[in-house]
């Protein structure tokens, strides 16, 4: 019984450890910080903002040979 | 084992380098992705049978009983883990996997050992439904699967986090997407609350009203800190990519992880509103189920808002289809899942078909939706095929969407008419029994729509994956990934 009384103490710990160090990493490394940038961050020079990247599949007279 | 370098941003370098790069990520996820991916297909089918036959059984409970395996006991946790192990958990790691390498613009690490961790979960999941169908389940809901499979999963898990782990560790952009987030709660929390749960009732330290705490902590977490930011950040991802315009308010989406983070572990004990628990662990759950208002607003509101102007491209985007569903199902399963945690509500719909209405609207509209457009918009990618046939994804759009709805709508009537009959006194109970068969009918009708839906979606995987055709360039890097991809 010690053994799972120490596990969930360990696990509950580690949870409450875990986010309140996950979001002081995030705070301390600009992760809250520049917004707009971020919100960019998965576009690129290839994908930019207002390229759609999907779209239904062509028939197969219509694509390309 | 290969594939474990980083490759370069290629932001310095323009599009082309961009391009080649994102490729060479996609293609390193090729071969884990697709094993879970296709192997969560196969689940699904079979776990849409197990689905059938548990549907008709509610309303001619003489069908097959004569052989223990396909009696109800059984066929529903058949059911359950199917989906929730097999399809669930599979398309999900299939999905999370691809998305941290995108969003690390990192590769894939240990390709081979994510292979046979998807074949193990694999095997682990058969022996698991059929322990239970031999009549080996553990009758804990949600933890049916006898403790030493549930240990192999375990395992699998522990490659999974060791893979994001290192993405993350190899990341070669800044900024931590909002998306990261909700995956590194998904998972880097769920595997220890699955650990712990499965230790905690199979070990024997619990027992009955703690057991049963335990248990439904645990299950409701499978959907709050598994599926459900596991989903969220495949909509956070598709939504602005697909249509090419960033997320409506970043804050918004941060506000809703932290908070996602904060409140969702709490809800569980509202499963057993009514029970002999202490009412003060039941009002803890029900204060964290109404807490949650505060994450899914803000998710519906930025999900929505950043559609605003773009909703002509629903009729181009099968991807985007699908996830907008999901999304808009997130806020109605979300809404309705915090005023049903209420006791003045709860007292009326506990015990009724109302409460598996629900779990579907949540497991099926949102999260299965999420993971179908996930996939429509990742298998293109790995293999460089197209899909077959774009009448046949609109077929498998409807069939399911139309689906869900003829199940949830209906049944959620239907099961609320049930809890107030049951709730009163002068009702006969075999009454209200006979009373539900109408709907349990349209329950099963909804579910053969859904059905349908899925063996389309399969056919379509199928040709992809099966396809002898050899792959054109798309995902070999000098072309791009299909404008119809």
């Amino acid at each position: 019984m010690t053994l799972v009384y120490g596990m969930i103490w360990i696990v509950v710990l580690g949870f409450a450890a875990s986010a309140v160090g996950a979001l002081v990493w995030a705070i301390q490394h600009g992760q809250m910080e520049r917004f707009g940038s971020a919100a960019r961050s998965i576009f690129d020079e290839e994908e930019p903002v207002g390229t759609p990247t999907d779209a239904f599949p062509r028939s197969p007279a219509e694509r390309r040979p | 084992m290969s594939g474990v370098s980083t490759v370069p941003n290629g932001s310095a370098d323009g599009p082309r380098q961009e391009l080649l790069a994102r490729a060479a990520i996609d293609r390193s996820c090729r071969a884990p992705v697709l094993l879970f991916a296709g192997s969560a297909v196969l689940w699904l089918l079979v776990g849409s049978v197990w689905a059938l036959l548990a549907a008709v059984k509610m309303h001619t409970p003489g069908l097959l009983t004569s052989w223990e395996p396909l009696t109800f006991g059984r066929v529903r946790p058949v059911h359950l883990n199917m989906t929730i192990f097999g399809w669930a958990s599979m398309s999900g790691i299939a999905v999370l996997l691809w998305l941290q390498a995108r969003l690390a613009r990192a590769r894939l690490p240990f390709p081979n050992l994510l292979i046979a961790g998807g074949v193990v979960w694999n095997l682990a999941l058969a022996a698991g439904v059929w322990e239970i169908s031999a009549g080996h389940g553990t009758s804990v809901e949600w933890i049916e699967i006898p403790l030493f499979w549930a240990l192999v999963f375990a395992a699998v898990f522990a490659v999974v986090m060791a893979a994001s782990l290192t993405m993350f560790a190899r990341r070669n952009v800044a900024h931590v997407y909002v998306s990261q987030w909700y995956l590194f709660g998904a998972v880097l929390w769920f595997p220890f609350l699955y650990l712990m749960a499965n230790a905690l009732i199979h070990a024997g330290f619990t027992r009955g009203v703690t057991a049963a705490a335990t248990n439904w902590w645990f299950a409701h977490n499978v959907l709050g800190l598994w599926l459900t930011p596991i989903g969220l950040a495949t909509i956070y991802y598709l939504i602005p990519k697909v249509i090419g315009a960033p997320i409506h308010s970043y804050h918004l989406s941060l506000l809703g992880f932290w908070s996602l983070a904060l409140f969702y572990n709490w809800a569980g004990t509202h499963h057993l509103i009514g029970g002999p628990l202490p009412a003060w662990l039941v009002t803890v759950g029900i204060v964290g189920s109404v807490m949650m208002f505060v994450p899914v607003v803000t998710v519906g509101i930025n999900h929505h808002m950043t559609m605003v102007g773009h909703f002509h491209r629903l009729a181009d985007s099968p991807t985007l289809r699908f996830v907008v569903f999901a999304g808009m199902s997130y806020t109605v399963v979300s809404v309705q899942g915090s005023l049903t945690s209420l006791r003045s509500i709860n007292e009326i719909n506990h015990f009724t078909h109302y409460t598996v209405a629900h779990a579907h609207l949540g497991v099926y509209a949102f999260f299965s939706m999420a993971m179908f457009g996930a996939l429509y918009y990742v298998l293109p990618r790995l293999t460089g095929r197209e899909w077959s046939s774009a009448r046949l994804i609109k077929v498998h759009f409807w069939a399911s969407a139309a689906g869900i709805a003829l199940y949830w709508g209906p049944l959620t009537v239907g099961g609320w008419l049930q809890g107030l009959a049951m709730n009163n006194p002068d009702v006969p109970f075999l009454e209200v029994m006979t009373g539900t068969v109408s709907w349990l009918w349209g329950r099963t009708a909804a579910g053969a729509l859904m059905t349908v839906g899925h063996l389309v979606f399969a056919w379509l995987v199928a040709r992809m994956l099966l396809s002898r055709e050899p792959a054109p360039a798309v995902a070999a890097g000098p072309e791009p990934a299909g404008e119809g991809a």
